[in-house]
């Protein structure tokens, strides 16, 4: 990158440095006493003969950042209902039934999946509500609370509770339940009205008004920090960052997610791996990111979600606790999907593929296996043996690989196989590119890497 | 109609050429045999020879190479990471079922 | 600058003093404690001595009409002392110290001359000396002070260079004045030795911490600035050891020439591989001991480094970790960052100049340390006052200056 050459350490600690330097590096031959040489041993890049410290440093600063992979599976997402009175074009799981019991959630498999969510070890435990709409089965939404908190009282873990909703059913007794029970609420937010609604369709024509509406209601009656929104990124959006984040602003909300366009839909339908528009995907992203950092000089404290995540990687070692940006891959080890049928899925998009016939990812029935042959599988070991970026070519060798991850299911819907050839991979292609973006604009601009500082750090 | 590719036996094995051919299989079928010090692959074609599946042929044997010697070099680091990952749950040193140790009271 | 030392005007001694460490009274304690103590006289209450105190001093320009008393008189310069004031006493009575001061909130104990680093900016320059009484009188000083004592500081040269006896003496502190925030400054090598890391952690006081000063993030800056090969690596191990054993440590980094470069280098060193430790205090230089013969290699305007202060208090800051600054001049750290300013020169250091007449926040500023007029900063500027400048202040809680 204009003459200038990245290394990264083994635990994602960067430094650049100009390419004749990088030559004399690459030969042994730069001097011992030069500046860059003191600059890559700071960062343990270099050492000099005999050193034995920064082998310890490494060793350290490896343990804290693989530390959590210990935790286990945390997020317990549980789809309360597949039922949904929207008809999105690229949901792939949505049904249009009021015939509750072929769809919902029953209290019984609701059970069974509680008892594998406590079966992990995790000391924080996220139970998210998915569907279809899970507002459209409140009761069971209530039962899981209540029997998870009951339980909690033995387990004493830290349990949180998230409902992914549109908001569009949000009433009175919905905010008095999550006002009694701590939950949170997340909820999506494409951009502006005639976006969202494209989108979105329903009844009435309605879903940004309601969501806008739905969003309002929670700051005020319930706090500010008890709802969060995210966008689903589409070709229609990538022409208009900088209209959805005002939009994002106007309803109070101080962070946005500009998150990547999701291949799933398009590639099943055609098969292809060549897929979607990268580098229009990328465009949005710097523009995006480029007008929050100058919201922020203005004085209005919007974070970027993404780059948030990211940054976490870089600049400390701390985990975001992202899964799908972590090797190895979060299938299974940080999230766990129980469908409606007591289906368990290695993740939401497993679950996905699932509902196009593609049951690669199912991993058992919580009535009839066992936790532990759902959690040792080959459904799950191998995909995730397999994808392990320290063991895949050009992952191994890439300077990004401690900012990047794994995602089996991605390149096996994508390139139908775990590991993915990254050179054809939109993955792939997609992280560098924002990875690029965000060291060249930390290193060329001291707010920018202030501010970037204070993101990593949340 | 067939077209012939050649590897040389130093540098490739015989498992990643044949991984690679499987998933050829729906473009072609392939006789692999050992020729001096080279393998030597025929790639029978149902109808014309297509340049484009011999290229990528080409690429993903090189892909399949890459992945195994990756793997084996990687399998100390790769087996610590993910045995870290199922350190605390129950599951890998004993086959009990954690989850039925854990009665709601 | 308050005088620490001076000679009796006066002595009146029939024989050596029994001891170097007194604690000034001036209420007629009950005769069993009056071991160690000496009473001060109040002028015109010289007909109503309390008797059997083994020494009695009186205030400048007065005397005892008392041939039978051991007194001595003390100097103007020292006549600011009060009753809670430990002075140190040669034998003949005629050489005081202070060493201890009741209205400070910053005493410090000097343990030793000896160093095995040799810091270019050294402002105690080592000396090769048999000085172990230095701790003897630490240890009488600690048994005179007052139970409720506040705060307590110990510095050199190289403290650890007394191994289990410093450990014994701060587990002295520990037991006899418990509510005590106990300050040590030490290079931190010897704690590269597990087993004295582990002596340290057995003085188990929560109050205890040790302040550790780091020079760069790799041997050969921090070696230079200490002028001791294999120092960054000792002094890195060592912290690394006291971190495991869960002790408080503070990272002093002090900035001058050669580390101001590295400076924003240091805070992420700090941030990415000692993320654990309880505070870093970033310091300016004091010309003063070693510092004023190195003054070429040292000296830099702190107005030079401003912004890389800055970005490197508010990086730590961001990280989690609580930042002060030391010895710095308001006037020349940026706005953002006052904060963080520490009012840290220890009163006896502490004058001003006369920018600082028309200055809208001297009171909140530290000013300078007296050796300032060797040399100082060309950009000192009065700052006027205006309604949006603010200025919180952390008042130093534990030594800062380096004495």
């Amino acid at each position: 990158m204009n003459g200038q050459v990245l290394l990264t350490s083994m635990v994602g600690e960067h430094v650049f440095i100009n390419a004749e330097e990088f030559a004399l590096l690459a030969d042994k031959t730069l001097p011992t006493d030069s500046p860059t040489f003191r600059r890559l041993q700071g960062k343990q890049i270099v050492a000099a003969t005999g050193e034995q410290l920064p082998l310890e440093l490494l060793a350290m600063k490896t343990r804290t950042r693989l530390r959590r992979l210990a935790e286990f599976t945390g997020l317990h997402m549980f789809v309360a209902t597949l039922r949904c009175e929207h008809s999105c074009p690229y949901c792939q799981v949505s049904r249009q039934s009021s015939d509750k019991r072929r769809f919902d959630m029953s209290e019984e498999t609701a059970l069974k999946a509680l008892q594998m969510t406590f079966a992990s070890p995790s000391r924080n435990i996220k139970i998210e509500f998915q569907g279809g709409e899970p507002l459209l089965n409140l009761p069971l939404l209530e039962f899981v609370v209540t029997e998870a908190v009951e339980r909690n009282e033995l387990e004493r873990r830290n349990l949180s509770f998230v409902i992914a909703t549109n908001l569009a059913l949000l009433d009175d007794e919905v905010i008095e339940f999550c006002r009694a029970n701590h939950v949170y609420l997340s909820t999506s937010l494409d951009g502006p009205a005639d976006l969202h609604n494209k989108n979105r369709p329903r009844p009435g024509d309605d879903s940004w008004e309601r969501a806008v509406a739905g969003i309002r209601r929670i700051r005020e009656e319930l706090g500010t920090d008890r709802v969060s929104a995210l966008m689903t990124t589409t070709e229609g959006s990538l022409d208009r960052s900088r209209e959805i984040i005002d939009c994002y602003l106007e309803q109070g909300l101080q962070e946005i997610f500009l998150r990547p366009l999701s291949p799933y839909g398009f590639a099943v339908k055609t098969k292809s791996h060549a897929a979607y528009d990268v580098d229009g995907w990328l465009a949005f992203y710097e523009e995006g990111l480029d007008y929050v950092v100058e919201l922020n000089k203005r004085g209005v404290g919007m974070v970027e979600r993404y780059a948030a995540i990211i940054l976490k990687k870089m600049l400390t070692n701390d985990d975001p606790g992202y899964v799908d940006l972590t090797s190895p891959a979060g299938i299974g080890i940080g999230a766990l999907v129980y469908n409606y049928d007591g289906d368990v899925y290695a993740s939401d998009e497993g679950r996905m593929l699932a509902e196009m016939n593609d049951k690669t990812f199912r991993l058992g029935n919580l009535h009839s296996d066992a936790y532990a042959d759902i959690l040792l599988s080959d459904k799950l070991l191998t995909p995730l043996e397999s994808s392990y970026a320290g063991s895949a070519p050009m992952c191994t060798d890439c300077a990004f690989e401690s900012y990047c991850g794994a995602d089996p299911v991605f390149h096996h819907a994508t390139q139908n196989d775990f590991v993915g050839h990254k050179a054809f991979s939109v993955f792939c292609r997609r992280n560098m590119g924002v990875f690029k973006l965000l060291l060249k604009r930390y290193e060329s601009d001291p707010y920018a890497r202030q501010l970037f500082r204070l993101w990593a750090n949340r | 109609m067939s077209v012939e590719v050649r590897f040389d036996a130093n540098s490739h094995t015989a498992d990643a050429i044949q991984r690679a051919a499987y998933r050829f299989a729906d473009r072609f079928s392939i006789e692999l045999t050992q020729d001096g010090l080279d393998y030597r692959c025929l790639l029978h074609f149902a109808t014309e020879p297509d340049a484009a599946a011999v290229d990528d042929f080409r690429t993903e044997v090189l892909d399949q190479v890459l992945r195994e010697r990756i793997r084996a070099e990687t399998e100390g680091a790769r087996n610590l990471v993910l045995s870290l990952a199922f350190s605390n749950t129950h599951l890998v040193d004993d086959g009990d079922d954690p989850a039925d140790q854990h009665t709601p009271r | 600058m308050i005088p620490l030392r001076g000679r009796a005007e006066q002595t009146n001694l029939a024989r050596p003093l029994g001891r170097r460490v007194w604690l000034l009274t001036g209420i007629p304690t009950l005769t069993g404690m009056r071991q160690g103590r000496a009473y001060l006289v109040d002028p015109g209450q010289e007909d109503v001595l309390p008797e059997g105190f083994a020494l009695y001093l009186t205030q400048p320009g007065h005397s005892l009409e008392r041939p039978d008393l051991p007194w001595l008189e003390l100097p103007e310069l020292l006549g600011y002392l009060r009753p809670g004031d430990v002075l140190g006493i040669s034998e003949d009575g005629h050489h005081l110290r202070v060493l201890w001061r009741h209205a400070s909130r910053q005493n410090s104990l000097l343990l030793t001359e000896r160093c095995d680093n040799y810091c270019l900016m050294c402002s105690q320059p080592p000396k090769e000396a048999e000085d172990g009484w230095l701790l003897d009188d630490a240890r009488e000083l600690i048994r005179l002070l007052p139970p409720d004592t506040e705060q307590i500081g110990f510095t050199g040269g190289e403290p650890t260079f007394y191994g289990q006896q410093l450990v014994e003496l701060l587990k002295l502190c520990t037991t006899l004045i418990p509510r005590a925030g106990v300050h040590v400054l030490s290079n931190g090598r010897r704690f590269a030795v597990p087993e004295f890391a582990k002596a340290w952690a057995s003085i188990d006081n929560p109050n205890l911490m040790v302040g550790i000063p780091i020079y760069g993030t790799e041997p050969s800056l921090h070696d230079y600035v200490v002028q001791a090969k294999g120092a960054f690596a000792e002094t890195i191990r060592g912290i690394l050891n006291l971190a495991e054993l869960g002790q408080a440590i503070e990272i002093r980094v002090v900035i001058h020439q050669q580390t101001a470069p590295a400076l924003i280098e240091i805070a992420e060193f700090i941030a990415r591989n000692l993320p654990f430790v309880d505070q870093v205090a970033l310091m300016g230089l004091e010309t003063t001991g070693f510092a004023r013969a190195n003054l070429d290699r040292i000296w830099i305007d702190p107005l030079d480094y401003a912004p890389a202060l800055t970005e490197a208090t508010l990086l730590l800051d961001y990280a989690g970790i609580r930042t002060m600054i030391y010895n710095h001049q308001l006037c020349l750290i940026e706005p953002r960052i006052w904060p963080f300013a520490v009012k840290s020169i220890s009163d006896w250091k502490n004058e001003y100049h006369a920018e600082c007449q028309q200055c809208s926040v001297a009171d909140q500023c530290g000013g300078f340390f007296s050796s300032a007029k060797y040399k100082v900063s060309s950009n000192i500027r009065a700052i006027p006052a205006e309604p949006s400048l603010h200025v919180t202040n952390v008042l130093a809680t534990s030594e800062a200056g380096a004495e």
